[in-house]
């Protein structure tokens, strides 16, 4: 018994599994217009930067059916199929911050989390197990996908943003002003209306306060 | 470099999460070996992913989640990234690192049979049975026949039969009309997964059909 659905799907010859897969994007199923990803990415954000309650109400409702569409196939059944959303849609809101656009649309990293989630429910129901192991399983391979220095890079930026942003007023525009906007000190100096030498002095101070805190973090 | 890569239908049905949690962890361990079905899985998602929200569906209008969805947000917690503590072994005096997926599997004792070793995996698959085999440099297993199908992922170290020589990510699965005998060329540590008992075959190697149950 290898194949664990109770769709199950006959052997096919090498090659047409992904022509099954294309041909059943029959007419009740479409591409996402660019307008929709935006939309879609634009609540991720929301929810990942914000803990934005409404715009996750909204990515729910968009998402519901088509959980509760692959969970009845899946599962036969009506409240297996409610029970998926309800865990899934959990895991989107407590993991959004895991979210990174950069490496594959929302579309796929939430179908990824339903999948983990129903390949769970399937092991409980069919041997008992709680064991909950998609994560071992499939969140290796999330990792590959950046490599593990820039993946520690991605960490240190963050911590280093949420530095930046309690620095005082006055160094915190200049900090982000050339390292985030990527001005030169003079062009800095033009748009806030301060002196250059102001502009150097902010700067110095702010650095020494980053690289104490950083320092701290690293021993 | 690799050579044997799991079939496409097995990575499609991987990919979809409808694989048992046997061959679901081989699988993992040779796409995290494989840059090749690294590039395919994520094919192969997105495409999934494609299908999954282009489903034109009615929204059940009347259906109200406000209760649903006040309740999921009322949890402040953010999950973590657990970084996976290297799980390592020792057997015979070689120490080897267990991929990731199986960090939280548990292993038996091990058997020792001359250069044999074999630990069970739990992974409460049934009839299925996962096992990591070791093999000392030299050491063979009987040549045998499958009833069933055997799985064999070269984890570390190289073996040969009598078909070709092995790298580890080697994702080797043999069905009934494969009659083989492996050979360790250095030592070797697999992940075997087996349906049913082995068949030994030849000779005197059948005094050795009742290992078979043993072995994988
Ligand atoms: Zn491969």
């Amino acid at each position: 018994m290898i194949e664990k659905s109770r769709q199950q799907s006959t052997e096919t010859p090498q090659g047409s599994v992904m022509k099954d897969v294309a041909a059943t994007q029959t007419s009740e199923q479409r591409l996402l217009s660019a307008e929709q990803q935006a939309q879609l990415c634009d609540w991720m954000h929301r929810i990942a930067n914000h803990r934005d309650r409404k715009a996750f109400a909204c990515l729910f409702k968009w998402f519901a059916p088509k959980v509760l569409h692959l969970g009845r196939q899946r599962f036969g059944d009506a409240s297996q199929a409610q029970e998926l959303l309800q865990e899934s849609m959990a895991n989107v809101w407590r993991k959004a911050h895991l979210f990174n656009a950069e490496k594959g649309a929302v579309t796929t990293w939430i179908y990824t989390l339903v999948r983990n989630q129903s390949f769970d429910m399937l092991r409980k129901m069919q041997t008992n197990r709680e064991d909950n192991l998609s994560e071992d399983i499939w969140q290796q391979h999330s990792n590959e996908r950046d490599d593990s220095a820039e993946f520690s890079d991605h960490l240190l930026d963050r911590q280093l943003v949420e530095y930046v942003e309690k620095l005082p007023e006055e160094q915190k525009n200049v900090v982000k002003g050339i390292y985030f906007q990527e001005l030169s000190q003079e062009e800095l100096a033009n748009q806030l209306g301060i002196p250059l030498g102001t502009v150097k002095s902010r700067l110095r101070l702010a650095l020494g306060k980053l690289k104490a805190h950083m320092g701290e973090h690293h021993d | 470099m690799i050579k044997y890569h799991p079939s496409e239908h097995i990575l499609q049905s991987y990919v979809q999460g409808e694989l048992c949690a046997s061959l679901s962890v081989a699988v993992s361990m040779h796409v995290a070996m494989c840059p090749q079905c690294q590039h395919l899985t994520c094919q192969y998602e997105a495409s999934c992913a494609q299908s999954f929200a282009g489903e034109n569906l009615d929204l059940h209008g009347d259906e109200n989640w406000d209760e649903l969805i006040a309740q999921i947000t009322e949890d402040t917690m953010l999950a973590e990234i657990a970084a996976p503590a290297p799980l390592e072994i020792e057997i015979k005096g070689e120490q080897f690192l267990l991929p990731s997926s199986l960090q939280n599997v548990g292993l038996s004792g091990w058997l020792k049979l001359g250069k044999l070793s074999r630990s069970r995996l739990n992974l409460g698959d049934g009839k299925l049975h996962a096992s990591l085999l070791h093999i000392e440099k030299g050491g063979s297993v009987p040549q045998h026949t499958h009833r069933g199908f055997e799985l064999t992922l070269l984890l570390s170290g190289t073996f040969k039969d009598e078909m070709d020589s092995y790298v580890p990510g080697d994702f080797i699965m043999l069905d009934g009309s494969h009659e083989h005998s492996p050979v360790a060329t250095e030592s070797c540590l697999c992940f075997t997964l087996a349906d049913d008992a082995l068949h030994f075959s030849q000779g005197l190697s059948q005094l050795f059909n009742p290992i078979g149950k043993l072995i994988y």
